[in-house]
């Protein structure tokens, strides 16, 4: 693991490692199969840094506004000892009166360390865990760790997970709107996501102390606000595909020794940063380090990576269809670039054996197109 | 006297105008010396308004102590007035909608903050000057501060203490005083209806059939009610802490708690 630690750190370079977030986690299941991102998050290269010294500076992250919604909504509901979360989950899943101890976990006396914080964490919920009922119902803010590529990622379940009929839930707090039922499917996933790292990490803390990881459950329960209200609903959401999704990505993140094996030699991310903190590697050396290692480009990854700006760019000047995202490659199979597809469709190109039938559908698409003009 | 503290009022605003004149102009020994004269007036009004609130007390048979003038009330006064309406440690959120629906005047958010932090203050450079020291609620576990909870000096040890319990005990007892409050028909405001049911809401059996208004009384029973179920665990709980408070910790920690300060060597890792 060392060796294989050192040779990260290699590729990363004087830059000190960024750490991972619940968020960025979660993030990883999206394109798995890119392995440009997978060796730049393995080694905890800066991304968002990377991107701005090859020219493509990127404007990521979450709106500010979103974010102060979600902490108003937030402390909205863990007001008064969570008095408005206490009566949901009395409601929806029969948490009986007595469960109502509220722990608040944001800090150890005025202490906010991290490490502080997860051991403080670790040993309440090892009491709960081990004591049954009269040792805690709601968990304000734990702070968790999980190992990822070798390192530690410090968690903070951005809400409260709890235990009800001696099992523990992890529960999320969004501040998106379930307007008549109904919620957008792509936000719910992230939170599912999201939850199913901290599913996971709460599963390892207790495995990893004797205890039956099982104790917490798949089930995450997500509190978002009602309508166009304030007033908080609950829903149950099974996480269990996300957590095997995660687990897949994990394990293939302490793979990653095949990935640096194919790497050619002397390829590295380093921004040579000088006394300042401030990048000197030549960009378009930089840049070519990049291109070295194969990336996998769509249009989603622009919700999660920061490198997203550079790989279209080199998907556009590599004529490739993958700008268009998976539905139109998958529909064009055996096609890879636009002027490839676009020379079937005109019939300037005569289709190979394999390509006959996406010709004909191109070139009925383009009668179609030109009929229209 | 009330006439003298209206005039040491005025005096300090005046003060306040020339020390931000004196810093546009960049003077900062006219600050210093402005500041200085300011703290002065300062604690001659504190100490007026202590011995104007000592004469009250020592008349009892005046009638109810006339509602203190919003304005000219300070904000430590208008959370004093609060806390001690609810009895129960109060997050500054909470002290600011019950002194909306209660009481007349204005308490800004931003005063609230800076209160726990001058109060300690005031408190280390001259302990017990003041009746009552508005001082954090403690943590049953570290004796820690325990993060936004606001409780009075003047209070058993045992009520300002926080247990894993207390919160919602705490917002019981707050839902009591607040529905006891209104029931007494203590100075109404629309946003009374407002309070009382954002109790009730979170209370079983709180609010009535229907759309109808919330019922005080209803309220209370609720409240107390569960209040019945949780109190035998949270009463043990919170008197060890007292108990382990007074063996341990010194006046002053007993009322702004303990810090907890990382030990060279064992600080965070990763």
């Amino acid at each position: 693991m060392d060796s294989l630690n050192t040779r990260l750190a290699a590729l990363r370079g004087g830059t000190s490692p960024v750490g991972f977030s619940a968020r960025t986690i979660a993030g990883l299941n999206e394109n798995p199969g890119c392995a440009r991102r997978a060796l730049l998050d393995a080694s905890g290269a800066d991304k968002d840094r990377i991107g701005a010294r090859v020219g493509f500076p990127g404007r990521f992250g979450q709106s500010p506004f979103a974010l102060a919604r979600g902490r108003v909504f937030e402390e909205q509901i863990k007001a008064n000892g969570a008095a408005q979360l206490l009566r949901l989950l009395r409601e929806k899943l029969g948490l009986t009166i007595e469960e109502a101890a509220y722990l608040p976990l944001e800090d150890v006396g005025d202490n906010t360390g991290r490490e502080l914080r997860a051991r403080h964490t670790t040993a309440q919920l090892l009491r709960a865990a081990r004591e049954g009922d009269d040792a805690g119902t709601l968990f304000d803010h734990p702070m968790l760790r999980l190992r990822v590529a070798g390192c530690t990622a410090y968690l903070e379940p951005d809400l409260v997970a709890f235990q009800v009929g001696g099992r523990f839930h992890v529960v999320e707090i969004k501040s998106f709107a379930v307007i008549d039922g109904q919620v957008d499917g792509e936000q719910v996933t992230a939170a599912a996501r999201q939850a199913a790292v901290y599913v996971l990490a709460l599963r390892e803390l207790l495995a990893d102390h004797g205890l039956d990881p099982e104790t917490v459950s798949h089930e995450v329960l997500l509190v978002t606000p009602a309508d166009f209200t304030n007033r908080p609903v609950v829903s149950l959401i099974d996480v269990r595909k996300q957590l095997a999704a995660v687990r897949r990505v994990l394990a293939r993140m302490s793979r990653v020794e095949t990935l640096l094996d194919a790497l050619p030699e002397g390829v590295s991310f380093d921004l040579a940063p000088d006394d300042d903190g401030d990048p000197t590697r030549d960009p378009a050396e930089l840049a070519a380090a990049l291109h070295q290692i194969p990336a996998r480009y769509r249009p989603g990854c622009r919700a999660h990576c920061e490198l997203a700006a550079f790989c279209r760019d080199e998907a556009r000047c590599a004529d490739s269809l993958d700008v268009f995202g998976p539905a139109v490659g998958g529909m064009l199979g055996g096609v890879d670039t636009v002027c490839a597809a676009l020379g079937l469709a005109e019939g300037t190109r005569a289709p190979a054996e394999d390509e006959a039938e996406i010709a004909r559908a191109l070139r009925h698409a383009e009668t179609l197109r030109s009929g229209l003009g | 006297m009330q006439d003298d503290l209206e005039a040491l009022e005025d005096r300090i605003a005046r003060l306040r105008r020339s020390v931000r004149a004196a810093m546009r102009r960049r003077d900062s020994a006219r600050v210093k010396e402005l500041r200085a004269e300011l703290r002065r007036v300062e604690r001659a009004w504190d100490e007026l308004a202590d011995a104007l609130e000592r004469d009250e007390r020592q008349q009892p048979s005046a009638p109810e102590p006339a509602r203190p003038p919003g304005p000219l009330v300070p904000a430590r006064e208008h959370v004093h007035q609060v806390l001690t309406l609810l009895g129960v440690p109060a997050a500054p959120k909470l002290i600011g909608a019950v002194h909306r629906a209660f009481f007349p005047g204005e308490l800004p958010a931003s005063r609230l903050a800076s209160l726990r932090r001058d109060e300690e203050r005031s408190f280390r450079s001259s302990p017990g000057a003041r009746p009552y020291y508005l001082c954090p609620a403690l943590t049953s576990d570290l004796l820690a501060p325990a993060r936004g909870l606001v409780t009075v000096s003047s209070w058993p040890l045992e009520h300002r203490i926080i247990g894993p319990l207390s919160p919602r005990v705490d917002f019981l007892r707050a839902a009591v005083a607040v529905a006891d409050a209104a029931q007494r028909g203590l100075h109404e405001t629309p946003d009374t209806e407002r309070l009382l049911r954002s109790f009730a809401v979170s209370i079983p059996g709180a609010t009535p059939r229907g759309t109808g208004p919330i019922d005080p009384g209803l309220l209370t029973r609720a409240a107390e009610a569960e209040i019945a179920v949780h109190l035998d665990a949270d009463r043990q709980a919170r008197a060890a802490a007292a108990d382990r408070a007074r063996r341990r910790l010194d006046e002053t920690e007993r009322l702004f708690g303990t810090k907890l300060r990382a030990i060279p060597g064992k600080t965070a890792q990763g």
